[in-house]
């Protein structure tokens, strides 16, 4: 006798539905490998994967929630930056409308700013986790490297966001901080202007450190996310016992 | 199945023994002698043995996150003001530990030649450790996990003592910076090679120490590097954001100005 059609079966069955999804429900090992291999954002993971890598106690997580803090910062940050004015007379004012009269606007700077500092701590541990289980061994020296560049990316990240809330501590942060990259042997003067665009910590240094921090170092940082990734599945997924 | 066996064609059919009689007591599900997967047997699909800890990792933490922005506020001070320094002023907290350095030493050998040596030692830890051994293993071995917990004490002490002992002395390498200077040799002496010289004879103890007493492999040494470079960055940086009040003095946590409690 044929089953009586469901909504459900008429909108899975649909032309527009199967254009989109190119899988049936994922309850055959068929579907599970396609559902995987079909979607652009699944489709980082293999079809299948050593058991040990599922291992929560192995990795704890700490890449991902390394990337999945990037990934609230990206999104919390476009919706700061639609009220936030990278001027020196406007900054902090803005910063406090953002607190006190926009909607969920001090959740999204709270957000932001522990995201910021979750993902400092997170990449640095997910650095331990990965010398201390020697992950870095040959075949994945090179994915090390690119690991050490995203942390000192990370760094600046969240340094260069220091700076935008133009209050007592963000300012004289960053004059400590610029003050240390000053000191650089020879190169020291070269490094300050570099860093700070003037004589002294003002408009260009804001303007400077507010493209770093919203559109350069978020291109590197996915660039190098983008290599991060790939490499892990090239050097044959995540590190096991041998 | 003998009895069957030999039984001869054309004998008839003989009783079944009531003894021998077999009775069907229970049906066991087992695995299919042809397996209708291509799996092997050490692997997973990562639909869904993956993507549900992934799923659920990120849910958590998501809620945690919320619930903490929900309940601490990020901090906003005063404007900023040019001409009025916070004192004691302080960088972000995962610098602090580049800022207590400082205090030290010449600010290009703490602020910039330190912490790019330390890069780049990071950097090359897979080309000097080429040896397959250990992947996968928390520390390697039970050696190379007394290695880390022997590190983390020698490292904690070493430092403790350092910050505390280079303070009494004015922050004049324990007084012997104060000797060259008085001696009338150039800031390169006291400033940058005696802090160096330091800090290379505290990393060369530590090796020895761990050379004597663990005999370890090159994997093994490497540890007790990377896990003394680890407890630094931690000792440093509590120094700095919890034990520097006014002035960069040693101070007690709980006397601190209030924005950097």
């Amino acid at each position: 006798m044929r089953r009586e059609q469901t909504l459900a079966d008429r909108i899975t069955g649909s032309a527009v539905w199967r254009s989109v999804v190119r899988h049936g429900y994922p309850d055959t090992q068929r579907n599970q490998a396609l559902i995987i291999a079909s979607n652009v954002f699944l489709h980082i993971h293999p079809v299948k994967i050593k058991r040990y890598a599922t291992k929560v106690t192995y990795t704890f997580c700490l890449g991902g929630l390394s990337f999945f803090m990037f990934l609230v910062l990206v999104m919390t940050g476009v919706l700061l930056m639609f009220y936030y004015v990278p001027s020196t007379d406007l900054a902090y004012q803005s910063m406090q409308d953002i607190e006190a009269s926009v909607t969920f606007g001090q959740l999204m700077r709270n957000m932001h700013r522990w995201s910021a500092q979750g993902m400092v701590i997170a990449v640095f541990l997910h650095m331990g986790r990965v010398f201390y289980t020697g992950s870095y061994k040959p075949p994945r020296e090179f994915n090390w490297v690119i690991g050490v560049l995203l942390l000192v990316t990370t760094f600046l990240l969240s340094f260069t966001g220091y700076l935008l809330p133009w209050d007592q501590l963000s300012f004289w942060a960053v004059t400590v901080g610029t003050a240390i990259g000053g000191a650089a042997p020879l190169l020291g003067q070269y490094v300050n202007f570099l860093l700070v665009g003037d004589y002294q910590i003002g408009q260009n240094t804001l303007v400077r450190w507010y493209t770093l921090h919203v559109i350069f170092l978020p291109l590197i940082a996915a660039f190098l996310m983008a290599v991060h990734f790939w490499r892990i599945r090239k050097d044959g997924g995540i590190s096991g016992p041998l | 199945m003998a009895e069957l066996a030999e039984r001869q064609p054309g004998q008839g059919y003989t009783p079944i023994d009531e003894a021998k009689r077999q009775r069907l007591l229970e049906l066991v599900r087992g695995r299919a002698m042809a397996r209708p997967t291509d799996l092997a047997e050490d692997e997973v699909m990562v639909w869904p043995s993956l993507v549900v800890v992934e799923a659920v990792s990120a849910v958590v933490f998501l809620l945690g996150l919320i619930v903490l922005s929900v309940l601490v506020n990020a901090p906003l001070t005063a404007h900023a003001n040019p001409n009025q320094t916070p004192n004691p002023s302080k960088a972000p907290w995962y610098f602090l530990n580049l800022q207590e350095l400082l205090l030290h030493m010449n600010a290009g050998l703490a602020g910039v030649i330190i912490p790019t040596i330390a890069l780049v030692g990071i950097a090359a830890i897979p080309y000097i450790d080429r040896s397959p051994l250990g992947v996968g293993i928390l520390g390697t071995s039970a050696k190379g996990r007394k290695i880390i917990a022997f590190t983390t004490v020698y490292t904690i002490i070493v430092q403790t003592v350092m910050v505390v002992l280079d303070e009494a002395s004015d922050r004049q390498q324990f007084g012997l910076g104060a000797v060259l200077k008085d001696a009338g040799m150039p800031e390169i002496v006291y400033g940058q090679m005696l802090p160096s010289l330091i800090i290379l004879g505290a990393i060369g103890v530590l090796m020895a120490m761990v050379q004597g007493i663990f005999r370890p492999t090159r994997r093994e040494m490497i540890i007790a590097l990377f896990t003394g470079f680890v407890v630094t960055y931690v000792m440093l940086t509590i120094f700095g954001t919890s034990f520097r009040g006014e002035g960069q003095e040693l101070t007690m946590p709980w006397n601190l100005p209030l924005e950097h409690h």
